[in-house]
């Protein structure tokens, strides 16, 4: 090995991990730069109404952390950001950096006058598209940086022009083009998370057919308060109450069709479900259906928790097939393995707990010092040369706090990857 | 659908399941089912099984040898594949079902089943000329129930048969044959030389 030539910590992905591993590097007194390819930290975290097993929002988690970045002089964010390639090895990586224009600069004080310059509306991706916001928005009311965004749309269109001239303090810059530089580095710290395995792929679960069969994290933003229905959990289709309501586990995991592996966190995730719609309807049933309930280690007290409730039914059954009923609400088919009984049953809203799929499925993955498993999971390159490491869901399937957890561990190798005694 | 409620006086055959993941084409991967129920839940005519898929590999496991060998499901199973495009353990449930019919019919078990005559006179014709002739199909079915079996079948078919008929799907006159059937016959005849060869009878 060549040695040390650069002791900057790169991580790669600003999600709750990557902001942990950031962190907690650059409070040790090692200068680390945060790529974050989204518009605003916080990944899939931010997108979520509340988070097991407390039931806190987000906020409680992320906001502390912008505070210690804001504090942090080591810490260098950039937003928009993306690795194109890296070569090197452990001391001195070359990583080329990509960056994609907000079109909005530092000058930006998110006063909001540009959004009312305009009423051109693009997909709101932030709510997976479940609804529209002006093409000049705050990704976000929790954005770090809080920071407006122009669509290309409108830069396109010329619209960007009036938003540009709604702005007093000059931060409308339309001239940002894409742009690649190179960063010299000594360890790098991969936490680029995950996506939601994608329902259409599930296709005996009609994904498409009714807009009343809704994933997991749709699920999320039909709860929260600043999600497309103002946190009411209503039937999509018709914005009734949704009273009677399934959860089907395991849709894409656990199946070699689609993912092998269980995602571990969607029973979870479901529990937590089922307790939003307990929260809003008193008279609301749910049935939950399982292949097996997965709530290791303390979360079980979560499960037992909503076991408690008659209204939470347990149904031990992967469903078959849906269909759409003469009346429009989707019917679960399937057999119950414990009552042995074939079943059709009417919902008002399904919620398909579809797995993490790992970003670098179909994205880029590290191309040296490191391994992608069968699965698209990141894992570091066991040696003496080992530079590259995996935070959060890049390198398995966690919840927050193991994310967390893993972020630490990755932190604390980047430093000794990147200490000139090696030790 | 309900399955035989446990009984301790019953007897068990503890090497089932190992018989079948041994001998069974494809019973090697019934270790990898995790009992979700897609298979029963998915199978177009499932109600109509003595037991769906995911009851009978149970019953395997739990060494109920009689009552899976003697089950109409074995027989049953149209060979959609549904269930096998979609168990998630890739657990392939037609060939298992499929395998398992032949080797019932092999120890015996199978020829009390009205299946078993229906797939004896359906092998009748194809083997014969090549094709199934819906009238002799059907005719050497219901009479092998015996003679007056035969005819009440018949006869309380007539309607559907004359339907068929008027409809174009049932013809009259003599069976359709394949071209060369000396040609079929001999390669029946090599493969059922084949076949008893492989399997050692
Ligand atoms: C429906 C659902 C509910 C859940 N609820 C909970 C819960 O209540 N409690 C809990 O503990 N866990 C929950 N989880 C799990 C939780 O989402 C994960 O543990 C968490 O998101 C992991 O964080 P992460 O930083 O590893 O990944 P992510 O949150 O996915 O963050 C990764 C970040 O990297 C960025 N990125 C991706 N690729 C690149 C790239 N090439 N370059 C630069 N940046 C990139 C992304 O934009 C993103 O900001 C839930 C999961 C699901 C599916």
């Amino acid at each position: 090995m060549a040695g040390v030539t650069s002791q900057t910590i790169l991580v790669v992905g600003g999600g709750i991990a990557g902001v942990t591993a950031a962190l907690e590097a650059a409070e040790t007194g090692y200068d680390v730069v945060l790529l974050e390819k989204e518009p605003t930290l916080g990944g899939r975290v931010s997108r979520f109404n509340r988070y097991f097993p407390k039931l806190c929002h987000p906020t409680c988690g992320l906001e502390i952390n912008y505070q210690r970045i804001k504090k942090n002089p080591r810490l260098q964010v950039m937003t928009m950001a993306e690795v194109a390639g890296i070569s090197g090895e452990r001391g001195n990586y070359t990583v080329t950096v990509k960056t994609t224009p907000r079109y909005v600069n530092a000058k930006c004080t998110a006063c909001g006058d540009c959004a009312k310059a305009t009423d051109m509306e693009v997909a709101n991706s932030f709510n997976y598209g479940l609804d529209k916001v002006k093409a000049a928005h705050l990704p976000h009311e929790h954005a770090y940086p809080m920071r407006y965004v122009v669509a290309p749309e409108a830069v396109a269109s010329g619209e960007g022009e009036k938003i540009k001239a709604a702005c007093k303090y000059g931060a409308v810059d339309l001239d940002e083009k894409e742009a690649t530089f190179d960063l010299n580095v000594g360890a790098i710290i991969w936490a680029t998370g995950w996506r939601p395995y994608d329902p259409q792929k599930l296709t005996s679960y009609a994904y498409d057919l009714s807009p009343d069969i809704v994933t997991n994290v749709e699920m999320e933003r039909l709860a929260a308060h600043d999600g497309p229905t103002h946190g009411k959990i209503v039937r999509p289709s018709n914005g009734e109450p949704a009273k009677k309501v399934a959860l089907i586990q395991c849709a894409g995991s656990r199946d070699l069709n689609h993912l092998p592996y269980c995602s571990r966190i969607c029973c979870l995730g479901s529990l937590k479900h089922a307790a939003y719609v307990r929260e809003q309807y008193a008279d609301a049933t749910v049935d939950i259906y399982y292949i097996d309930i997965r709530a290791h280690d303390k979360l079980e007290a979560f499960y037992n928790r909503l076991r408690r409730d008659p209204q939470v039914n347990f149904v031990k059954s992967k469903p078959a097939h849906i269909i759409v009923g003469e009346d429009g609400r989707p019917v679960l088919c399937g057999e119950r393995t414990i009552d042995r009984e074939i079943y059709k049953e009417p919902y008002d809203l399904v919620v398909l707990a579809t797995g993490m799929e790992p970003s670098v499925v179909g994205g880029f993955a590290p191309t040296v010092g490191a391994v992608v498993d069968d699965y698209g999971f990141v894992l570091p390159e066991i040696g003496d040369g080992e530079g590259i490491f995996s935070a959060g869901v890049a390198g398995g399937p966690f919840d927050v706090s193991m994310s967390a957890q893993s972020a630490t561990a990755a932190a604390l190798k980047a430093i000794q990857a990147v200490r000139a005694d090696g030790a | 659908m309900t399955a035989p409620a446990p009984d301790t006086t019953r007897k068990y055959d503890l090497a089932f399941a190992k018989w079948v993941y041994k001998n069974v084409n494809g019973g090697d991967k019934l270790s990898m089912c995790m009992q979700c129920g897609m298979c029963s839940g998915s199978c177009p005519i499932g109600v109509q099984m003595d037991y769906g898929p995911r009851k009978l590999f149970m019953m395997i496991r739990a060494g109920m040898k009689e009552e899976v060998l003697s089950s109409n499901t074995l027989w049953n199973c149209t060979s959609c594949y549904r269930c096998v495009v979609r168990c998630p353990r890739s657990v392939p449930v037609t060939y298992i079902l499929q395998d398992l019919a032949a080797k019932a019919s092999e120890l015996g078990y199978a020829p009390k089943k009205e299946n078993k005559r229906f797939a004896d006179s359906f092998w009748w014709s194809a083997r014969l000329f090549g094709r199934t002739d819906e009238r002799l199909v059907t005719a050497k079915y219901y009479f092998s129930f015996g003679l007056s079996e035969g005819i009440k079948r018949g006869l309380d078919n007539l309607k559907i048969a004359m339907g068929m008929i008027k409809a174009g799907r049932m013809h009259i006159g003599m069976p359709h044959t394949v071209k060369g059937r000396k040609g079929l016959q001999a390669a029946l005849k090599k493969a059922a030389e084949i076949e008893a060869r492989q399997s050692g009878v």
